[in-house]
């Protein structure tokens, strides 16, 4: 453990750390532009200098090894002074168009702006102008102009998902980053990483482009549903203060973005794209109309009705959704785990091309709460009918994903369901319930992790929760509701 | 010639780069010396005492460089050549190349079986076209005659060499640049510490040698490092290939022995200034040491201590002579457009500074400078002083302050007359 010292503070540094990892992990702020903390060290944008005590030049604190007795100070005059002019620098040839940036708001080089230089370009010359709108695939665009060549993006692809799709092309105040030609960055499952880590609004998201000011929205903390690793993200929503009463009010209700939220112990900084591209699984047409046999009924009734078939039923069977919270899945257990032979259903097998799994993040179950499941419930044998008995009479499916096909026949079927599917109206009794943005829960990942995720949207009248719904359902069939 | 010569002792004739006729000269002994009678420890003894300096630019001690090489440390070692020449008004590692490419191999022989290096490499620069072919086809030459390969000259040193050709870049004759781009990656220099000597080319300890720096190897190796030391001065010992341009009479390739008298050299070797004209100034070391006018340089001899006493450098031996009546507004404007087109484009500093400041100077010659400017080239400047990876951002910062501290008077003409002081010609006229 050596003790080094900023600003005259002894600070215990790790053997390993550099001076600016030491400085942020005890509280003294450097700012950086290529630095990452997951990443390589580039050394380039050279935002980070700090002066060694004494000495009248600067180095740079991302490649300045934390050893014995190192003496330095990050906001001498000299510091101030390099920092505000590499802020003329970089600014030099940056378009300043916050205005029309999609990362306005978020920018690093905005707040490094005000808060080290503040100052208007005393450049007189015109700008370098470059390429705008670069498609570096389909879903990320470039903005070379406002690019400022921190290579993190570059370094991700290499160093992170391994796919070397990017790099950077020309020399000098003209260089570009590109694409590589055999368009591998579309392959690249976690393209989507490089719009985060973008310092500056280079690398903008396509979905997200020109959709929304970011201090419009706020996150959410939530879990990727999209496999087994349970990624942790922020979902990020119009903020309620911000509502749109006119226009398109159902962005109130929309997710605008999908961002990661860094977790060492499952995620580190990253998400897939999938994760990404989560609204397009929540914002599926939504089933919100409780039926009998394809009839609509109101809510209380289609309760009480899925209530007298569990409570006539002799031999019930349960597929148990493994998309369920940990909370709901207990709420089954305790209210009706007795009554009903459990088996936990994938609710989503790969879509045809998916990436199945790899090393970094991507799991094959494509479930986010599988571990969860299993350790109250048995998993579904392989041929479903290996689940159902002679005797089955009932089968209460919980959630999407089971071929009706395969139910037992003659067996009576309680479906609980959030999406507009055609089986909603083959079932005996249909319930509608909420998905995971309209309540709050946790889920359990492959490694046995717990994460949380936060209610985003509220839930309609029509629908209910899953975790309520089995306690009413668990009620004795005469006491009416 | 001016003083004594250590590399240039031999007439050049149509064969006298061939392995035949080096061999005639004497060629190869000193390697067989080495091999067979001295240890690698002894070799680098004796570079180090020697005093032999490094002749790429920096002018760094060779064997303080060698000496962070651990022998025995379990790891392979490498060795390049840095023959990416790239300095502009340097063309003197090219005369080796081209006239004595065995005295190169020899020399990094006997400097592989010091560090005991077993791949060696040569990084030439991909415009360089005779000298490739001789190098190439010295390397032929020195394989069929089992210098290099298994067993050399029957001992159990065995070293292989490799000519690697550059794609023009000037960021890649920098050494870690020129690492870089030997291992296939873009050239761009890289961040220190680690050294290149501790992890350098393939991760491994590396020594990056200027071709006339180990080209030094054998002849103090041959005749030992206390009569390399007789030659020069007794803190600049030994010789440089200077590679003289500009208005010269005789422009080219000397061999200056340090300690020379350098109005001797400018006005009797070389033959005075052309079309009979003063001298104004000289760039002593390629364009990125600082400028040195007439009066400046008349007390000077032509070594490192010399030349730093006044504020410049030997740099890489790349001297430019400046003629009376030249424009040095115009002429910084070529220097500009240079460092601004040859910036790798990694560091903030260096990439946007060098574009700015060549956009300053094209404004200034078009006739719409600021009385600022100045102050902003000098600004500009001292900003890219230290705050880069490698030094070109600190090079053509010395450069642009070197001209603007004793040409002032020319730029705040033109600023203010919207025309040159001077004829505003680089060239001397009727020698164009």
């Amino acid at each position: 453990m050596p003790e080094i010292f900023i600003n005259g503070q002894p600070v215990a540094a790790k053997s390993d750390e550099t001076v600016l990892q030491a400085a942020l992990a005890n509280g003294f702020y450097i700012p950086y532009f290529c630095w990452h903390p997951s990443l390589s060290i580039a050394g380039n944008c050279r935002i980070c200098v700090v002066q060694p005590e004494g000495k009248n030049w600067v180095e740079i604190a991302c490649n300045m090894p934390a050893t014995e007795g190192t003496r330095v100070l990050t906001d001498s005059d000299l510091v101030r002074a390099h920092r505000k002019a590499t802020l003329q620098f970089i600014t030099l040839n940056h378009p300043v168009d916050c205005g029309i940036c999609d990362k306005a708001g978020e920018c690093t080089l905005q707040d490094y702006h005000f808060e080290y230089n503040g100052e208007r370009s005393i450049s007189h010359e015109p700008k370098v102008q470059s390429t705008k709108f670069v498609e570096l695939g389909k879903r990320i665009v470039l903005d070379n102009e406002r690019c400022i060549l921190c290579s993190r993006c570059v370094r991700f692809t290499r160093e992170i998902s391994k796919s070397n799709a990017l790099g950077i092309k020309e020399r000098g105040d003209t260089s570009l980053v590109r694409a590589a030609e055999d368009a591998s960055f579309d392959d690249d499952p976690y393209s989507d990483n490089v719009v985060d880590i973008c310092p500056v609004g280079a690398l903008l998201s396509r979905p997200f482009l020109h959709k929304a000011r970011v201090w419009y929205l706020k996150p959410t903390p939530s879990v990727c549903p999209g496999c087994a690793r349970g990624c942790t993200v922020n979902l990020w929503h119009r903020k309620p203060e911000w509502r749109l009463a006119a226009l398109d009010p159902q962005q109130n209700v929309s997710i605008a973005r999908v961002t990661p939220l860094e977790n060492p112990a499952v995620n580190g900084p990253w998400i897939c794209n999938k994760g990404r591209d989560l609204a397009q699984i929540f914002e599926r047409p939504r089933a919100r109309q409780p039926m009998q046999k394809g009839k609509p009924v109101d809510l209380p009734a289609a309760i009480a009705a899925a209530r007298r078939l569990i409570g006539e039923a002799k031999h019930p069977v349960a597929l148990v959704s493994s998309w369920g919270s940990n909370e709901e899945l207990a709420a089954f257990r305790n209210a009706l785990g007795n009554r009903f032979t459990a088996f936990v259903k994938p609710d989503h097998v790969p879509a045809p091309g998916e990436r199945l799994q790899d090393d970094l993040l991507i799991r094959a179950d494509k479930n986010p709460n599988t571990t969860g499941a299993r350790e109250l419930f048995a998993q579904l044998p392989a041929e479903a009918a290996d689940a159902f008995a002679e005797a089955t009479d009932l089968v209460l499916v919980w959630g999407e994903g089971f071929n009706f096909a395969r139910l037992p026949r003659g067996a009576k079927v309680v479906f609980l369901n959030a999406w507009l599917q055609p089986e909603n109206g083959y079932a005996d009794v249909f319930v509608p319930v909420s998905i995971q943005t309209e309540r709050a829960g946790h889920y359990t990942n492959f490694q046995g992790v717990v994460s949380a995720f936060e209610r985003c949207f509220p839930k309609q009248a029509s629908v209910a929760d899953a975790e309520t719904l089995f306690a009413a359902l668990a009620l004795p069939a005469e006491v009416r509701a | 010639m001016p003083g004594q010569q250590l590399i240039m002792t031999f007439p050049v004739t149509a064969t006298s780069h061939t392995l035949a006729d080096y061999r005639a000269r004497g060629g190869y002994q000193t390697l067989e010396k080495a091999l067979k009678q001295m240890t690698p420890q002894d070799v680098t003894k004796e570079v180090t005492a020697s005093g032999l300096l490094g002749h790429g630019g920096a002018a760094f001690p060779v064997g303080r460089k060698w000496a962070v090489v651990k022998l025995n440390d379990g790891q392979p070692h490498h060795l390049c050549c840095n023959a990416d020449e790239g300095e502009p008004g340097t063309f003197k590692d090219r005369w080796i190349l081209e006239h004595a490419p065995h005295l190169l191999l020899e020399s990094m022989l006997i400097a592989a079986y010091a560090l005991q290096v077993r791949n060696a490499f040569v990084y030439i620069r991909g415009e360089f076209d005779l000298p490739y072919r001789r190098i190439a086809a010295a390397v032929e030459e020195a394989y069929a005659a089992g210098y290099f390969g298994e067993a050399v000259l029957g001992t159990n040193f065995a070293c292989d060499i490799v000519i690697y050709r550059g794609a023009g870049s000037y960021v890649c004759g920098e050494a870690s640049g020129l690492i870089t781009s030997i291992e296939g990656k873009r050239g761009y220099p890289r961040n220190r510490p680690p050294r290149l000597t501790v992890k350098g080319l393939y991760q491994r300890p590396s020594v990056i040698n200027n071709v006339e720096t180990l080209s030094n190897v054998a002849g103090i190796i041959a005749s030992g490092a206390e009569a390399f030391k007789k030659v020069g001065t007794p803190k600049c010992p030994g010789t440089q290939l200077v590679s003289i341009s500009g208005h010269i009479n005789r422009p080219g390739v000397y061999e200056v022995e340090y300690g020379y008298p350098l109005q001797k050299f400018l006005f009797d070797d070389c033959g005075g200034i052309l079309g009979g004209k003063k001298l104004k100034c000289i760039i002593p070391g390629g364009i990125s040491t600082k400028v040195l006018t007439a009066a400046e340089c008349e007390p000077l001899t032509y070594d490192k201590q010399s030349l730093e006493a006044a504020g410049s450098s030997v740099g890489s031996g790349g001297m430019i002579v400046i003629a009376e009546d030249t424009c040095m507004v115009r002429l910084l404007q070529v220097m500009l457009r240079f460092y601004h087109h040859e910036s790798c484009g990694q560091c903030t500093p260096c990439r946007e500074g060098m574009g700015w400041m060549h956009r300053i100077i094209d404004r200034i010659v078009g006739g719409q400078g600021r009385p600022e400017d100045i102050e902003r080239l000098y600004e500009i400047s001292r900003l890219n002083d230290g705050t880069t990876i490698c030094g070109m951002g600190d090079a053509a910062g010395y450069a642009t302050i070197g001209i603007l501290n004793k040409y002032r008077d020319e730029f705040e003409y033109f600023i203010e007359h919207k025309r040159s002081k001077l004829s505003g010609n680089l060239e001397v006229a009727g020698n164009a």
